[in-house]
């Protein structure tokens, strides 16, 4: 069960894992596009606006009825930042036909069909989206905005990540900002929409019971809304090796209403190559990837600080981020253990044992994939945004060869950036 | 073994109830990876008062205790933490306590016979001594003040609480800081020796697996532990009537949430008329209803309602939940809704659209290892085999449906809570 890759046009790629292990087929379109202030707040929006009704199926009630009588299929779209690009992502999700008790036309080529429309001929009148639609969805997106504060660990997070990444692409929160809402006009999004949609790069996913990889290119070319689809040379941010300078620890403190410190601290990481980097995850996997990690360990079950204590690595931009929800009062006594940690990683202060761990459980979680058709498509995604179009066994692979060495070189490239606490108070 | 087999979703059961009482439930699956253990006991939040087997009096424990007994099973007498043994063995385990169930689950792809020779060992060998139990406060204390601040949870919450006067689905799972301050060791024990005894218990098994060899296995890892007699639970009289139509309660929040109840209490044909319940909550506030597309248009709400139907031993009750500005019109409009739906009654493509939806979700339920399992354990609990979701949809059909209708979705037995700035 592997990747098939083909370029059907330049810039437009189609992904298919062919298999007969599920129930269900799986279908994905990312469109990438660069993560920048001036459109972040319009490609929101314009995400909203895609799902409320299409050239032929003109509102949001008629795709769910629609959706509803394909027994249920599933469909999603949003918005999510990846390294230094926005990215619109689209789902459906139907059920395999043998296991429907009459087997009409096929599910996953009504499916291919309606995600394609979605994506691609948006429900307009006199060239631009319904007004309706168009004053709706701005409060909505509003709203959005709002109410990111009130989860209180995912605010946080960001919140972190935006104070590292300050006046870099990544530090821009991806529904962009409120102020910018208004001053987005209709026909202008939709021409907007219209010229992303000509220049972004786009990746077409589809995994399950599938005919041969020719038929649905095929199908796909015959298409109307692909048909619309034009060569292009894609824009959006390419990989790169990112250097950021030895910054001062910088702390942040935020006040709200929380019964719950939340304690976020945003490590540098100076990974130069692939294999620094995959080391940088078996690091990662040592620190804070586990139950077994020496955060979860040392800082809830020895110190009995906080319930939830543990860190990811986020490669594209090299950085990791350690996560604790703490009582207000202990946030020196985290601190302190989670720093002690991070010199003991700097000190090779880690046992064979947890080493092995580690690499176990990032492979365990690499095996698993196989099992899940969208965390599979998600890893195959993340590989051609890295560029490294790396099979799942090649990487798991490069996890076992990982020495105790580079992992603790890699160590000493680590230090810590932001420091983010969010506490009680008004 | 006996084997159950669904036609429909091509999956089958294999199952045996062993002379200690335990129930093994094995559901193989071929060519996945990944396998999935999960040993659940029928005793939950909700059991803080009943009779020892072979007793006359009843024990009253602190709340909260099922969860804290999970948290602290984990520990070893030597001094391990099986939680670590686990991880080490490059498995990923857990555990979990709702109102009306505990369970010790791992998932993983190497080692499984010696994962499960682990996790098998821990359910059987509980430790607990007054240092443990002391420290471990404070971590269940952090837990619980990390839903304090969950909006979501206390919404949820302050629903149940409107709809039940008495009964202890309305008290946290993880029970109070002030609460579990008074669990001790020996009570511990008393709720594990009741409890976690095989009679009460059912393991389930999902995987790539040969069944009886299978339950070869797990028979060599038990411990001999006579099936004890029936625990009597006691369950505090509840009424009919809802407790209280509204609960509002004030937290930091951009923008209002609010959770709808429909108080149902124990229903006949609990399979059938839970599907209807779905096929209804869609018809009602799904995504193509129109309710849900008047509300949204206007305003009124920004996203779709999230709706369950939420079944247990001796009660249930519809859920209905959401963000909005105005959660008093949302509440309005359903029972206006409800009306409307009750006097014109339910349109026959609608519903046969709905049913479609209903069936392909129903497949979807088998894909997952570690769902399906979760799913054969939650309806074991309480009596039911998952296949029979399947074989019961055909028989729904819109006569039945309008029955339910009537009979389950009525104005008194309607709660509405709401937190807000």
């Amino acid at each position: 069960m592997q990747e098939n890759k083909t370029e059907i046009k330049k810039g437009i790629t189609l992904h298919t894992i062919n298999t007969q292990k599920f129930k269900t087929n799986l279908m994905s379109i990312y469109l990438t596009t660069k993560l920048e202030e001036q459109t972040v707040t319009k490609n929101a929006l314009a995400a909203l606006l895609l799902r409320r009704g299409t050239a032929t199926i003109p509102s949001q009630e008629e795709i769910s009825k629609k959706l509803e009588e394909m027994y249920g299929c599933e469909f999603d779209n949003g918005i999510d930042k990846m390294g230094n690009n926005q990215i619109y992502k689209f789902y459906i999700e139907t059920v395999n036909d043998e296991f429907l008790p009459q087997s009409e036309d096929k599910m996953w080529k009504k499916a291919l069909e309606m995600i394609l429309e979605i994506a691609i001929s948006p429900y307009s009148e006199n060239g631009g989206f319904k007004e309706e639609y168009f004053e709706k969805e701005k409060n909505t997106l509003k709203q959005i905005i709002e109410m990111r504060k009130d989860n209180k660990a995912r605010y946080s997070l960001d919140r972190c990540i935006e104070e590292m990444f300050k006046g870099e692409p990544y530090g821009i929160f991806k529904y962009g900002k409120i102020e910018e809402i208004e001053n987005i006009q209709n026909k202008e999004l939709y021409e907007f929409y219209q010229n992303l949609i000509q220049n972004c790069k786009i990746d077409i996913y589809m995994s399950g019971n599938l005919p041969e990889e020719k038929e649905i290119i095929e199908l796909l070319n015959q298409n109307k809304d692909f048909k619309k689809l034009q060569e292009r040379e894609p824009i959006y941010s390419e990989v790169e090796i990112e250097n950021r300078e030895d910054s001062q620890e910088k702390l942040v403190e935020e006040k709200m209403e929380v019964s719950q410190g939340k304690l976020i601290i945003g490590l540098n990481v100076k990974a130069q190559n692939q294999k620094e980097k995959i080391a940088t995850v078996v690091y990662n996997a040592i620190l804070g990837g586990s139950a077994n990690s020496k955060i979860f360990r040392n800082v809830r079950e020895k110190a009995h600080l906080a319930y939830t204590a543990a860190s990811n690595y986020i490669r594209l931009k090299n950085a990791i981020f350690i996560r604790t929800g703490i009582e207000i009062e202990n946030y020196e006594k985290a601190l302190k253990i989670i720093k002690e940690q991070l010199k003991d990683m700097e000190e090779g202060n880690f046992t064979e044992e947890d080493f092995n761990e580690a690499k176990q459980v990032i492979t365990e979680g690499l095996k698993a994939t196989y099992d899940e058709q969208d965390t599979q498509i998600t890893y195959y995604f993340s590989q051609e945004l890295a560029k490294e179009n790396m099979e799942i066994k090649e990487y798991m692979k490069k996890i076992n060869e990982v020495t105790k060495e580079e992992v603790i070189n890699i160590a000493k490239k680590i230090s810590i950036d932001t420091i983010y606490f969010l506490k009680r108070g008004e | 073994m006996q084997v159950i087999e669904n036609l429909k979703v091509k999956e089958k059961l294999y199952t045996e109830k062993l002379e200690n009482g335990l129930t093994v439930m094995i559901i193989p699956k071929k060519d996945v990876q990944k396998k999935y253990v999960i040993w659940g006991t029928k005793y939950g939040s909700n059991d803080s008062e009943f009779i020892v087997p072979g007793e006359t009096e009843a024990t009253k424990v602190p709340n909260g205790i099922a969860h804290f007994l999970e948290h602290k099973m984990f520990e070893q007498e030597n001094g391990t933490d099986s939680l670590f043994a686990l991880t080490s063995m490059g498995v990923s385990a857990n555990a979990y306590t709702t109102n009306d169930q505990t369970a010790y689950l791992f998932e993983g792809i190497e080692n499984f016979y010696e994962a499960l020779t682990e996790l098998m060992h821990t359910v059987q060998h509980p430790y607990f001594t007054d240092e443990n139990v002391e420290k471990e406060k404070g971590i269940i204390a952090q837990e619980i003040k990390m839903y304090e601040d969950t909006p979501e949870w206390r919404v949820y919450l302050n629903a149940i609480k409107a709809m039940y006067k008495y009964h202890p689905v309305r008290i946290d799972t993880a029970g109070t800081v002030e609460s579990i301050s008074k669990i001790t060791k020996e009570t511990l024990y008393k709720c594990y020796n009741t409890f976690y005894n095989p009679s009460n218990m059912i393991l389930v098994i999902c995987g790539d697996f040969e069944p009886e060899e299978l339950l070869e296995e797990v028979k060599k890892r038990l411990i001999e532990t006579p099936a004890n007699g029936e625990i009597k639970r006691i369950y505090p009289q509840e009424p009919e009537e809802i407790n209280q139509e509204k609960i509002e309660e004030q937290m930091q929040v951009s923008t209002p949430l609010y959770t709808i109840g429909i108080k149902v209490g124990k229903l006949q044909e609990e399979v059938k008329a839970g599907l209807a319940i779905e096929i209804l909550l869609d018809l009602l506030v799904g995504p193509s209803s129109q309710m849900y597309q008047k509300l949204y248009s206007e305003g009124t709400v920004f996203g779709e309602f999230n709706y369950s139907y939420e079944t247990s031993r001796d009660y249930s009750h519809i859920i209905i939940g959401g963000t909005s500005k105005d959660p008093q019109k949302v509440y309005q409009e359903f029972k206006k809704r409800v009306a409307e739906l009750k006097e014109k009654g339910i349109n026959k493509e609608d519903f046969e659209r709905l049913r479609k939806k209903l069936y392909g979700n129903l497949i979807k339920e088998f894909e997952d290892v570690s769902h399906i399992a979760r799913m054969f354990l939650s309806d074991a609990i309480n009596d039911i085999n998952s296949f029979d979701y399947l074989e019961e949809i055909e028989s729904v059909n819109l006569e039945y449906a309008t029955q339910i209708l009537n009979q389950i979705f009525n104005e008194e037995k309607m709660v509405i809570s709401i937190i807000k700035n």
